[in-house]
């Protein structure tokens, strides 16, 4: 056996140790997982036929139509009745159902992609701040920022109804003075009355303009000054925050999507605002309950301990964190929004035709089932069910690849 | 308890509130006049001021600043929305554009098939879906369980109109087995009682008309169970899961306890609370995917009037539907929250 000398240790350099960081491992386990990797090979075929078919497959859809190739089913190989191959068949106005099903696939991820993008952005955002200023102290600059905004807010009402818009101005400046003097009278009924006083005769000025306006406006600022008076902090931010997206939540599924776009008329970009919208709570929850169960660790705390900004709190310390159930999020919730843009296209509410997409291909077709035409159906239904399964396998997968400690 | 039963129940009056506001606001949303839009292109000036004087439409939106300059008390709250909600209030919401019906009276005559379809639906959800989630828990990583995770995960991401389709495909156009489309053949009839044909039926004693029934629903209630089936499914598999790695069922399978007892006794109890939070959740979306699965079995529900009212441009049936799905679904999560007040005792409401 040979000796080990500290020449061969010296050989075994520590430091080239290969650097792991928690990304790379998570997408290690990522790719070592199958079903996640069923599910990107899946989105890969379907971005690159789509993006294929889009920058280099020339397609009008509009002077796209035969009516010799009517309702032709699949042909593998010409024949004298179809001249041509038609690997799906064709549709009612003799298009070529694989055209458009791969066409169609640009429209269909471009709406998922943009409404996710919108409900992601607005709602993490949200949620990101309402979580935080209900877990942290907020600091005193900041409390006088949300103090005369709600006063601003509040104040623009009577500011409305007597059109004396210095009103708001003023509300706003008595919403500042309250954090300014919070220990004037501090927790006495005389704080409240002082304030709903003050109020009610910045309202009161709209006496100059007639005694009902003063009574309306002096009513209002009485309500606003019994308001302000309060020591509303972050809580009464994320309260407001949250009650807001409780009523986009009460809508059901893509009812509210399907609701606006039946006012504001059909189009693809309508109904990508519509689902995007319609997504904005379920991240603005998610971001939320995430951040307040990280602002409670000990490196938030330790963060606040050496005097760090609340800027950097949030972007540096906060956010990363809550990253990964987002990302989960917002992959499911991309399959959900290409289902939920093909239900509007079904419904005639989405792509306006001869615009290829999958639920408009759908519903176009699916009164032709009786004379027997199920290609025109079966292959935009298999189409949009394939890329649905792709982003739900990858975002489980990636569930499992994010958090270890979950796996469901 | 009841203290909090409360607290609930008024904070839900913001939320109605709001939701109200933003299928108000619906009526802003379209395009040019909202008189125009009920009369059509061609109605002449005078009508359109009739529709607009009938509904308030010449009303200022949410409160008239100009009443009060003459002390108007009563005109400075006469306005748009607050005569909406005033005939909400009174169960008002307004009558059909096109055939001059009240709203109101064809969405209660409606709602029975809607109802029926639904709890149908839910029941198909709940009856296979949560035993599907035991077993596989039960035997996690067998054939069984991935067979499971996979065919929820196929299930939520099929269109659930693409499977109506298919079934009528199957199931009515090629084996002919079963009827494509409506709630009953023209030829049978069934005493309105509740106006859920299955229940009616069979209080009636009225057999071939409820086979005939159920041949009807059995298609539209499969399509629209798939998503519930798949997500109650997988809730209760992981549900499961994470009860079956308590102590406590190690204690169990110490002790000596059957297989079933430990399963059903003491696990299945404890996993129960995200199971039915996960149902009542889904028993509102059911609502909404109503709107498609009555669509393609011209099933004579809510969902399939708002769908054809949508294409009509019959805005006030739009606004109607809406409202009474979100108001529906509002009331289930209330359900869910109260019904947790109940099922666990470790839950403290103050």
């Amino acid at each position: 056996m040979a000796e080990i000398t500290t020449q061969d240790l010296g050989s075994i350099d520590f430091a080239v140790r290969e650097h792991r960081s928690l990304w790379k491992d998570a997408w290690r386990r990522l790719i070592s997982n199958r079903t996640a990797r069923i599910g990107m090979f899946i989105i890969v075929l379907f971005v690159a036929s789509a993006v294929f078919a889009h920058y280099f497959w020339d397609y009008d859809p509009k002077t796209d139509l035969d009516y010799t190739l009517k309702l032709k089913p699949p042909t593998l190989i010409p024949n004298e009745d179809v001249p041509s191959v038609h690997i799906f068949g064709t549709d009612k106005l003799g298009r070529d159902i694989f055209t458009r099903v791969v066409h169609g696939g640009w429209n269909s991820l471009r709406v998922g992609l943009v409404a996710v993008t919108i409900s992601v952005v607005i709602g993490v955002l949200l949620g990101l701040l309402a979580g935080f200023y209900e877990s942290m102290k907020i600091t005193p600059l900041e409390r006088i920022m949300l103090m005369g905004l709600i006063g601003l807010v509040l104040g623009l009402l009577p500011a409305w109804i007597a059109t004396q818009w210095f009103q708001a101005v003023l509300f706003a400046i008595l919403g500042v003075v309250s954090v300014l003097w919070e220990n004037l009278l501090a927790g006495k009924p005389a704080r409240i009355m002082l304030f709903a006083v003050v109020g009610t005769i910045i309202g009161a000025s709209a006496l100059a303009l007639g005694v009902y306006y003063g009574i309306a406006c002096g009513v209002c600022g009485l309500v606003i000054g019994a308001i302000l008076s309060q020591p509303l902090g972050g809580k009464t931010f994320s309260n407001i925050t949250m009650r807001v997206m409780d009523i986009l939540l009460a809508f059901p599924g893509y009812l509210l999507a399907i609701a606006i776009v039946a006012f504001l008329g059909p189009g693809l970009e309508k109904g990508m605002i519509a689902i995007g919208v319609v997504g904005i709570p379920i991240y603005a929850r998610l971001a939320r309950s995430s951040v307040l169960s990280v602002s409670q660790t000990e490196y938030v705390l330790a963060a606040q301990a050496v005097g760090e900004g609340h800027d950097r709190i949030i972007f540096r310390h906060i956010f990363p964190n809550i990253l990964s159930p987002i990302i989960v999020q917002s992959t499911l919730g991309l399959g959900a929004a290409i289902l939920s843009a093909a239900a509007l296209g079904f419904l005639g509410l989405g792509a306006i035709p001869p615009e290829p997409e999958w639920g408009a291909m759908l519903g176009d077709s699916y009164k032709y089932l009786a004379s027997g035409a199920w290609w025109a159906v079966v292959f935009p239904g298999i189409a949009i069910m394939l890329a649905v399964l792709g982003f739900n396998l990858l975002g489980d997968g990636l569930r499992d690849a994010l958090d270890p400690k979950l796996r469901i | 308890m009841t203290g909090y039963i409360l607290r609930r129940l008024i904070s839900i009056v913001p939320t109605l509130l709001g939701v109200t506001f933003v299928i108000f606001m619906f009526t802003r949303l379209i395009p040019g006049d909202p008189a125009v839009a009920m009369l059509g292109e061609h109605a002449t000036q005078e009508n359109v001021e009739r529709i607009r004087e009938q509904f308030g439409l010449n009303r200022p939106l949410l409160l008239d600043r100009a009443a009060l300059q003459q002390g108007d008390w009563r005109g400075f709250f006469n306005t748009q929305y607050i005569l909406y909600l005033g005939r909400l209030l009174r169960l008002d919401l307004g009558s059909s554009i096109h055939r001059r019906i009240p709203v109101a009276e064809t969405l209660a005559e409606r709602f029975p098939a809607t109802i029926e379809l639904a709890l149908v639906a839910m029941l198909i959800g709940v009856l296979v879906g949560v035993p599907v989630g035991i077993a596989s828990a039960a035997r996690r990583n067998s054939a069984l369980d991935s067979t499971t995770m996979i065919g929820s995960l196929i299930g939520v991401s099929v269109p659930i109109f693409w499977l109506g389709i298919m079934e009528i495909m199957i199931f009515s156009v090629y084996l002919q087995w079963l009827p494509s489309g409506g709630r009953l053949s023209s030829n049978v009839e069934i005493t309105s009682i509740t106006n859920l044909y299955l229940v009616d039926s069979l209080i009636t004693g009225n057999i071939p008309g409820f086979i005939d029934a159920l041949q009807h629903i059995i298609l539209p209630a499969i399509a629209l169970a798939t998503i519930p089936m798949a997500v109650t499914a997988r809730m209760t598999r992981s549900s499961m899961l994470d009860v079956l790695q308590e102590d406590y069922i190690r204690t169990a399978h110490a002790k000596g306890l059957m297989e079933r007892v430990v399963l059903f006794r003491h696990a299945l109890k404890n996993a129960f609370l995200p199971i039915i939070t996960i149902i009542g959740i889904q028993a509102g979306t059911l609502l909404a995917g109503a709107v498609l699965t009555e669509t393609i079995f011209s099933w004579p529900g809510i969902g399939k009037w708002v769908y054809d009212s949508i294409l009509a441009r019959d805005y006030p049936i739009v606004q109607g539907g809406t409202l009474l799905i979100a108001f529906i679904f509002i009331f289930f999560s209330l359900l869910v929250d109260i019904s947790y007040a109940y099922l666990d005792p470790r839950i403290h409401y103050d």
